[in-house]
């Protein structure tokens, strides 16, 4: 029996292993020889190895690429922008009140994704209690609207993935000791030396976890603009749902997807390397 | 560089193991392991791709995955589009479901799910495509879209022996349809027409035109389909072209007049339109005939018109996929709405065309005046000056030109 125990680690690692293979791996390679295929829905696909259509992709689908990237750009500055404030006072300032304020910040996804970005359709309904509202007052005139803008987009994508870069800046803060920045301070440095020179460098990794946690997915979403934005808000992942459900051009929707896959993953290595080899799991 | 640099891992490997023999069988494959993996899965790729395909998606014999239901009992899962069937304004139910279930015993699940055709058909298509059911026993898709899946033999045949009320008041006018010659496979649900929908507190005035879903003085307030081809057709008519004539030149030309009022548009919606409508998000949008009568209960500012340019008239047919496990709760449904009576109660609510003419009777010999009144609405009984104006849609049953038309339109609606 001791022979085997080589095999033990192999083990363990079968589960996981096999939930690669099947839900990614597989996948990933039919991915693949679909968009290398052409044909129809009523004469079937062929492999014709359409490299072609890599080229092609990207020249037509271009601008809703970038329109994606600079939407998921924009969506990941902001959620930091919000979400590391609320995480470090959470962390420093939260006391007793710590799993109350986590939970407040989680208490939305007990909600389907979809019904809030729904309920941010009323909120920003153009006569909705929050626009009609201002414009009773006279803040705004009465053809101002939100919905149907890139403005409303981002916030709703900001919004549905603020969580996830809240819960890993919380995570990384905490375990920051609050004695280093009594030293830092016994050294002479002002509370914002202090934040910049130790708090910051020492929550990167939570940076790092948190962005990458709403930059993806914001690249990849459709909802939002689908329910809240217009033709001029088309992004990359409606693309590639018109082309699935309705065109039926499946080859096209997978060659976008997997290009959309690898783009991500060459901008995400770099990402890494700028940040300096964090350890990702301290 | 020394012969030794110049050999592989693998050779070194294989020399180091004759000559150390307490090389452990663990290092020599964990160095020689790497290397053929990679090897491997490099010669192996194109045939796993090849085998990653995706064959026909037409089903080979049609109505071979019948289920046999039942035989008159259990559920029926009915999907339809909003605003389809009578409903209680206070209670949200239909007197017609109701009574069908008193009457059969068979209880109905019915769904309003279709918001287009095109998004339906990708939700249903995968399973179809793999020879299962698609968690549907009848469904009510647009003429074109049944064409395209009795093409791919998506549907069942029906069993006329199961349907005397259809065969006896159906409109002489859809048997032998060119989609469906010897009416094999489909019912019609209803029919109706595209025209313009708009609030007329919003507009300032009347509208009879196409021109002004182009108008720029409704910049940000306008509202077009995301379907193809009600879409085209309006563009088609606006240019002055029959759709039903309609080439890929033509097309081209209406994708360009539609590209030019893409900045006017809101949105390009599907059945939700009716959202926007009422709550003001457009002042004006391509619409439904019957929806916007519905809508005119709560709000008596909206207008319903078919342009001068001519609209489009569309027939819902009911129909069966193949896989559905209830095909003869299917078929009583079918034939439980063909009598005059509960055809009449239907379109007094939804007003849209009705396939039984003897409906007219029952609602012009009834009591309540509204009733009366709707026997003569040109919506629910067009006279035939009205169907002169409306045009059928381009045939598109060839898929590459079908493909074409799609490409050509995706461009205008996501640019």
């Amino acid at each position: 029996m001791r022979r085997l125990r080589w095999l033990v680690p192999y083990l363990f690692l079968l589960p996981g292993g096999v939930w690669l293979l099947v839900f990614f791996a597989i996948p990933m390679v039919t991915m693949l020889s679909v968009s290398l295929q052409e044909g129809s829905l009523g004469a079937g696909y062929a492999l014709t190895f359409n490299f072609g259509i890599y080229p092609e992709v990207i020249e037509r689908w271009s601008t809703q690429f970038l329109r994606s990237i600079q939407y998921g750009f924009i969506v990941t500055v902001l959620a930091l922008a919000i979400g590391y404030p609320m995480a470090y006072t959470i962390a420093f300032r939260g006391g007793r009140y710590k799993n109350i304020l986590l939970l407040l910040v989680i208490l939305p996804f007990f909600t389907s994704y979809l019904i809030r970005t729904i309920s941010w359709k009323f909120i920003l309904a153009d006569n909705g209690f929050v626009l009609g509202t201002l414009k009773e007052i006279g803040l705004l005139d009465a053809g101002f609207r939100l919905l149907a803008t890139p403005v409303a987009v981002i916030s709703g994508i900001t919004y549905n993935f603020l969580p996830f870069v809240v819960l890993p800046l919380y995570v990384a803060l905490e375990k920051i000791d609050p004695r280093l920045i009594e030293a830092a301070t016994d050294l002479y440095a002002s509370r914002l030396q202090a934040f910049l020179r130790v708090t910051l460098p020492l929550s990167l990794p939570g940076v790092f976890a948190g962005s990458l946690l709403s930059f993806i997915p914001a690249v990849g979403d459709f909802i939002n603009a689908e329910l809240l934005g217009s033709r001029n808000t088309t992004m990359i992942g409606n693309v590639v749902q018109r082309l699935f459900l309705t065109n039926n051009d499946f080859p096209q929707a997978a060659a976008i997807s997997f290009l959309l896959m690898g783009g991500i993953l060459v901008g995400i290595y770099f990402y890494a390397r700028a940040l300096g080899n964090e350890e990702l799991t301290r | 560089m020394s012969q030794r640099e110049q050999e592989t891992d693998l050779e070194r490997a294989i020399a180091r193991a004759f000559a150390r023999g307490r090389y452990s069988r663990r290092a020599f494959l964990g160095r020689t392991g790497r290397g053929l993996l990679v090897a491997g899965s490099a010669l192996s790729l194109p045939s796993i791709l090849a085998a990653c395909g995706i064959g026909p998606q037409a089903s080979p014999t049609p109505g071979a995955t019948n289920g046999n239901g039942n035989g008159g009992t259990g559920t029926l899962d009915w999907a339809n589009w909003p605003f389809y069937i009578d409903q209680d304004e206070d209670t949200g139910e239909s007197d017609t479901i109701n009574q069908f279930e008193e009457e059969t015993g068979i209880s109905v699940n019915y769904r309003e799910v279709i918001e287009d055709n095109e998004s339906f058909f990708g939700t249903i298509q995968p399973s179809l495509a793999a020879g299962q059911s698609a968690g549907w026993d009848m469904i009510t898709p647009t003429d074109y879209m049944c064409q395209r899946l009795i093409r791919l033999g998506y549907l069942q045949e029906l069993d006329w022996s199961q349907l005397p009320n259809v065969e006896a008041n159906i409109d002489e006018v859809y048997r032998g349809r060119p989609l469906d010659p010897n009416n094999q496979y489909l019912v019609p649900w209803q029919s109706g027409f595209t025209g313009i929908g708009y609030n007329i507190e919003l507009t300032g005035r009347e509208i009879t035109s196409m021109d002004d879903l182009w108008n720029p003085e409704f910049e940000g307030r306008i509202g077009m389909f995301r379907e193809m081809r009600d879409t085209f057709n309006f563009a088609l008519l606006r240019n002055g072209v029959n759709p039903t004539e309609a080439t890929f030149e033509d097309a081209g030309r209406a994708a360009e007049s539609l590209l030019e009022q893409a900045p006017l548009v809101r949105n390009y919606y599907g059945n939700e339109y009716t959202d926007g409508l009422a709550n003001g998000d457009v002042a004006l949008t391509m619409a439904w005939s019957g929806d916007v009568y519905q809508l005119q209960l709560d709000n008596p500012n909206l207008r319903f018109v078919i342009p001068d340019e001519g609209g489009n008239l569309w027939v819902d047919n009911l129909c069966i996929p193949t896989g559905a496990a209830n095909p003869e709760a299917a078929h009583q449904m079918m034939n439980f709405v063909y009598q005059p009576e509960i055809m009449a109660q239907i379109s007094s609510y939804v007003q849209f065309i009705s396939p039984v003419p003897a409906a007219r009777d029952v609602l012009a010999e009834s009591d309540d005046e509204e009733e009366q009144a709707l026997a003569e609405s040109e919506l629910i009984f067009p006279s035939e000056a009205t169907l002169d104006r409306v045009y059928g849609y381009p045939d598109l049953s060839d898929e590459a030109e079908e493909a074409r038309w799609l490409e050509l339109f995706q461009g205008v609606v996501q640019g």
